[in-house]
């Protein structure tokens, strides 16, 4: 149980950023076509016009790209990354063929190595968005092996072993001139600004909004770079965490019930999210506080 | 003489309806006020915007009318009801009010 007055000092912070994302609102707008690269642009330049000494690789670092005090707390954790055990895991299971032999190589392009900024990708065949994690599970599965669980344990493995991999490589997701691509692109956005729960929050309340304000002991990451350090060690956890772990976690903050894990919703908002984002590098594995 | 007696009055209409008031729920009060609530759910899960105490609200009635505390069901279906009508009208409202927080 939290103390009360620790209670109420989170329950004022809320309030105080609901007053602030009230005062942004433009009058209303009817349906618009998508045109994501036009929206790419302004979000872009939205974060660099708020932050403008920051080299856009910054921004994959999160919250301790805007706070020096928990950046120097990070270089001292980074001489023993606390995901460094995830990592080695990763690599044995990514080497280890399953029982028919196959191998996790065998399902993507390069062999698995060095792609992680290509996802998540448009598969039109299917017409649905593919994840990382969700193109994991289904190599598993074609190959006669049990999906995993997707919030932490092997697939955090895994997918922090194929991001070291891509490390240094910008995000690079294209969004295919088709319908269904342009439906899934304009599902995440409208899930990222809408507001929802019992606290009425969007994510862009905390993530654009109060970006790099403080909230409880956190500092808020921007939007900009969000996943490029994906998946992470959170200490609060004590153990890694994947994307679906983290949108779990703040559609809960907002006393919203959270998706299932690799939801569609959930994947077209890590499609919108990531997006975004072409240009910033990859730098997971993360740590964070 | 004439004045006791007009209290006494007044006080007996008062606990008479603060009784009436206090009247403990039906199982059948506590079962309407049960699929009020899980109608407004439903209509939430519809438009995939559940709250969690909603959902926890909801879960709790459910419980009370297992165990046939009708009252505690009642109230708890009702607030149950609240917050998931609260909920829809977010929803709808959401249906185009996000547009205005696009980043242009
Ligand atoms: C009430 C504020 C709040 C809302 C609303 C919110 N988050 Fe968060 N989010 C946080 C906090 C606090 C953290 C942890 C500190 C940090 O890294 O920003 C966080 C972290 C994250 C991270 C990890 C950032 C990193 O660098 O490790 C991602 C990704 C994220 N949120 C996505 C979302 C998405 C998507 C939504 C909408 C479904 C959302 N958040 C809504 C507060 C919020």
């Amino acid at each position: 149980m939290r103390p009360r007055s620790s209670r109420r000092a989170r329950a004022a912070t809320l309030l105080a950023l609901g007053a602030v994302v009230a005062t942004g609102l433009h009058p209303s707008r009817a349906e618009e076509r998508p045109d994501p690269a036009a929206d790419l642009r302004a979000f872009q330049a939205h974060f660099r016009d708020r932050f403008p000494q920051l080299p856009i690789a910054e921004f994959a670092n999160g919250p301790y790209a805007m706070d020096a005090g928990m950046r120097q707390q990070w270089e001292e954790i980074m001489q023993f990354p606390p995901y460094d055990f995830a990592v080695e895991e990763g690599k044995q299971a990514f080497e280890t063929p399953f029982a028919n032999g196959k191998r996790y190589a065998d399902c993507f392009p390069e062999g698995g190595t060095g792609i992680r900024q290509t996802f998540p990708y448009f598969d039109t065949a299917a017409g649905e968005v593919v994840t990382l994690d969700l193109a994991i599970n289904r190599c598993r599965e074609r190959n006669g092996e049990k999906p995993l669980p997707y919030q932490t344990g092997l697939m955090a493995s895994i997918t922090a072993y194929m991001a070291e991999t891509s490390r240094g490589k910008p995000f690079d997701i294209r969004i295919p001139d088709d319908k269904r691509a342009l439906a899934a692109y304009e599902d995440g956005k409208r899930f990222f600004y809408s507001r929802r729960g019992q606290l009425n929050f969007s994510c862009a309340s905390c993530h654009v909004q109060a970006a790099g304000q403080r909230l409880r002991g956190d500092v808020l990451a921007p939007a900009l770079g969000i996943l490029a350090s994906f998946p992470i060690y959170r200490s609060e956890w004590g153990s890694m965490g994947t994307v679906d772990r983290r949108f779990t976690s703040c559609s809960a903050q907002t006393r919203s019930e959270p998706f299932a894990p690799q939801d569609p919703g959930y994947r077209n908002l890590e499609y919108f999210l990531s997006y975004m984002s072409n240009g910033v590098p990859i730098a997971g594995p993360g740590t964070r506080p | 003489m004439r004045r006791t007696w007009r209290r006494c009055a007044l006080a007996c209409a008062g606990m008479l309806l603060l009784a009436a008031g206090a009247r403990a729920a039906t199982e059948a009060e506590a079962g309407a006020a049960l699929r009020a609530a899980e109608q407004q759910q439903a209509e939430a899960a519809r438009l995939r915007n559940r709250w969690i105490p909603a959902e926890a609200a909801l879960k709790a009635a459910r419980e009370a009318l297992r165990t046939r505390d009708y009252d505690r069901a009642t109230e708890l279906a009702g607030r149950a009801e609240a917050l998931a009508r609260r909920s829809v009208e977010q929803a709808r409202e959401q249906e185009t009010a996000w547009r205005d927080a696009v980043i242009r």
